[in-house]
């Protein structure tokens, strides 16, 4: 099965991975092939320092949601707001919501409550698929924070579904774990590059993914790859120039851990090479064009 | 110049996730321990080859571990939120039957371990505890891989606030007390209808759980505060210094810039910015064979954008500050002398 037109029928595209593997970057590359397909598509991202709009060119939007096209709007998503959101849903009278909003327990809860903040935005990506909102969209690709956070954004609804017996919040967190956990619905993107530390995070994570939420990944994104190295090393090493040499050496680095990858992971990976590009449109149009002929 | 020459007792690596910070903090204490220092790196997530470089395995979880054959004295302990958490309750704790009330809490098992910033909680014990035993001329101190690096900082205090905050006071009134503590009638009509509110939303095993839990956990409340003031000074003392890695190129550096600012701001001391991974500028003749035109063309960009990034900062850092930049290396050290000709690179500029 390829995997655009399998990504075409998800509802929800978490694409996680270590910090500095281009994960923002291989998210909206996705979007953009997704909406120019006809999906409508909503990117979002966590951060609170913004960086997704640089790739479109726009400024940063401080929260609201900056349509790029008519299929392709992109988000700066506070947890906290969303949070604060559902107390308003919540509690119809606005002056006694403000009051539990400002109230420091309310305020140290959303900061120290494990579990919370991830729930927030999965809850809201879930309902902005399910058309609960006034804005609305056929897929969310979230661009999740670094692993580690990104593994436990995963599992949170799943922690508080075991630890929570019933109540409003039990509800909800089961509900998301199911939607999370059906690979039909929902499709988790690993990014990483073919380095050590990235290549036995993913490892990780996609044991993890096994364990406790019972799905594999849809696919691993393997990003910033030195370019092959071609013919023979020549005999005179000595007199190589430097950067030839770190060429040569940076691309074994790839090459064994693309294979230490592959003895951990036999699903759907796709090889990205590094693009001489920095951050900005010029990089996203490459990269997309990129990820059309690369994507298996 | 040597680290002997900075008397440093501890040392900070600091910085965004994937720039090389718990590699350089290892090479580091590697130098140390050769210059005479008995020294510790406490570290959070090293790679499977680093622990085999360094000769350490799971073990230093619980304890830190020799790292054998070392020049000098160097130990290695890894952090784990939660076997330190498990610790720290087994040492705190009144008695064992209190410990294990807490071990056996649904709560402290299921979400504890995701309480927000509890890694960097269970740093600032570990720091304490290594401080206090005096046993060590030098600790460095890797922290952990956020993106928000001043998270680490500012969790003892968004702990504490935590701790010291109503939600935590709620959890602990007599409110929960079936049948004991308050008798007057609207206090019970007031508990009562808390706790109606409270299950319709989150359910009551939930609710009880944590009650136990922060009722089990409230012993330890006092001594954590006082361990995290100690922390907060001991960051802010002369002899500690943080040592602040970026990864190279135009894109890092505001970031970069950013957190020595803001460290500045919360009265640390910052020393040398460490740029790494910086690609060579490319030198090459123009007659190369045509097949390695393209991937030379990616180097010289590359070698290029880090001259850029590295230019940049210099324009940035007021005249005498320190910045040091780190080559990108042809494959991670692998060994013991890998690590320490690294250690050596970084050392030889620290001073």
């Amino acid at each position: 099965m390829k995997l655009v037109p399998q990504l075409m029928r998800r509802r929800l595209i978490v694409v996680t991975g270590k910090g500095g593997v281009g994960k923002t970057t291989l998210a909206a590359a996705l979007g953009r092939i997704l909406s120019a397909q006809g999906r409508k598509t909503l990117l979002l991202e966590i951060d609170p320092r913004e960086s997704l709009h640089q790739l479109f060119g726009t400024e940063p939007s401080g929260g609201a949601i900056i349509k790029i096209t008519p299929k392709l709007g992109l988000q700066n998503l506070q947890p906290r707001a969303v949070v604060e959101g559902l107390v308003r849903e919540k509690v119809p009278i606005p002056p006694i919501a403000n009051r539990i909003i400002n109230s420091p327990v309310f305020k140290q809860s959303v900061d120290g409550a494990p579990g919370l903040k991830e729930m927030a935005v999965l809850g809201y990506a879930l309902r902005t698929v399910l058309g609960e909102y006034r804005h609305s969209a056929d897929v969310v690709i979230l661009d999740a924070p670094a692993t580690g956070h990104g593994a436990s954004m995963l599992a949170a609804p799943l922690d508080l579904a075991e630890a929570v017996s019933g109540g409003q919040l039990g509800e909800m967190s089961r509900q998301l774990a199911d939607f999370i956990a059906n690979p039909h619905e929902c499709a988790v993107m690993l990014a990483t590059l073919a380095e050590e530390m990235p290549v036995q995070e993913t490892i990780e994570l996609i044991a993890l993914l096994r364990k406790r939420l019972g799905r594999p990944p849809e696919a691993v994104l393997v990003n910033g790859l030195y370019p092959v190295f071609p013919g023979k090393p020549p005999s005179r090493r000595g007199a190589e120039p430097p950067s030839l040499s770190l060429w040569r050496d940076r691309r074994a680095v790839n090459e064994r851990e693309l294979e230490r990858l592959a003895g951990a992971w036999s699903g759907t990976m796709a090889e990205l090479p590094l693009l001489p590009l920095t951050r900005g449109p010029a990089l996203l149009d490459r990269m997309v064009a990129t990820m059309e002929t690369a994507l298996p | 110049m040597s680290l002997g020459s900075l008397d440093q007792r501890l040392l900070v690596f600091v910085g965004a996730g994937g720039v090389g910070k718990t590699t350089l903090a290892a090479a580091t204490g590697l130098v140390s321990a050769q210059e005479g220092a008995r020294t510790l790196v406490m570290t959070f997530d090293p790679s499977l080859r680093l622990k085999d470089a360094l000769g350490v395995g799971e073990e230093a979880k619980d304890h830190p571990v020799r790292v054998p054959e070392a020049d000098g004295s160097l130990d290695v302990a890894l952090l784990d939120a939660r076997v330190t958490f498990d610790r720290l309750i087994r040492r705190y704790a009144p008695d064992a039957k209190a410990a294990d009330r807490i071990f056996n809490n649904r709560f402290y098992r299921d979400l504890a371990g995701n309480l927000a910033g509890i890694l960097e909680y269970m740093a600032v014990e570990r720091l304490f505890e290594v401080q206090a035993e005096g046993k060590y001329d030098r600790v460095i101190l890797d922290t952990p891989p956020t993106r928000q690096a001043l998270d680490f900082l500012e969790a003892p205090d968004r702990i504490v606030g935590f701790l010291d905050s109503g939600a935590v006071k709620i959890a602990l009134a007599p409110w929960w007390e079936k049948g004991g503590g308050i008798t007057r009638l609207p206090f019970r009509l007031a508990a009562e209808g808390a706790e109606g509110i409270a299950d319709r939303l989150v359910g009551a095993r939930l609710l009880q759980d944590v009650v136990e839990f922060f009722r089990a956990f409230a012993p330890l409340y006092g001594g954590f505060r006082a361990r995290a003031g100690e922390v907060r000074k001991l960051l802010r003392a002369k002899g500690t210094l943080f040592v602040l890695v970026s990864g190279p190129g135009e894109d890092r550096i505001p970031d970069a810039m950013f957190f020595a600012r803001k460290l500045r701001e919360s009265g640390h001391r910052v020393g040398p910015i460490v740029v790494n991974q910086v690609h060579p500028v490319v030198t090459t003749p123009g007659d190369l064979p045509p097949e390695l035109a393209e991937g030379m063309a990616l180097f010289r960009y590359l070698g290029e954008r880090d001259a850029r990034g590295l230019e940049r900062l210099r324009g940035l850092l007021s005249p005498g500050e320190p910045m040091v930049s780190l080559p990108l290396q042809p494959a991670p050290p692998a060994d013991r002398d890998g690590l320490e000709s690294l250690g050596r690179l970084l050392t030889d500029q620290l001073g």
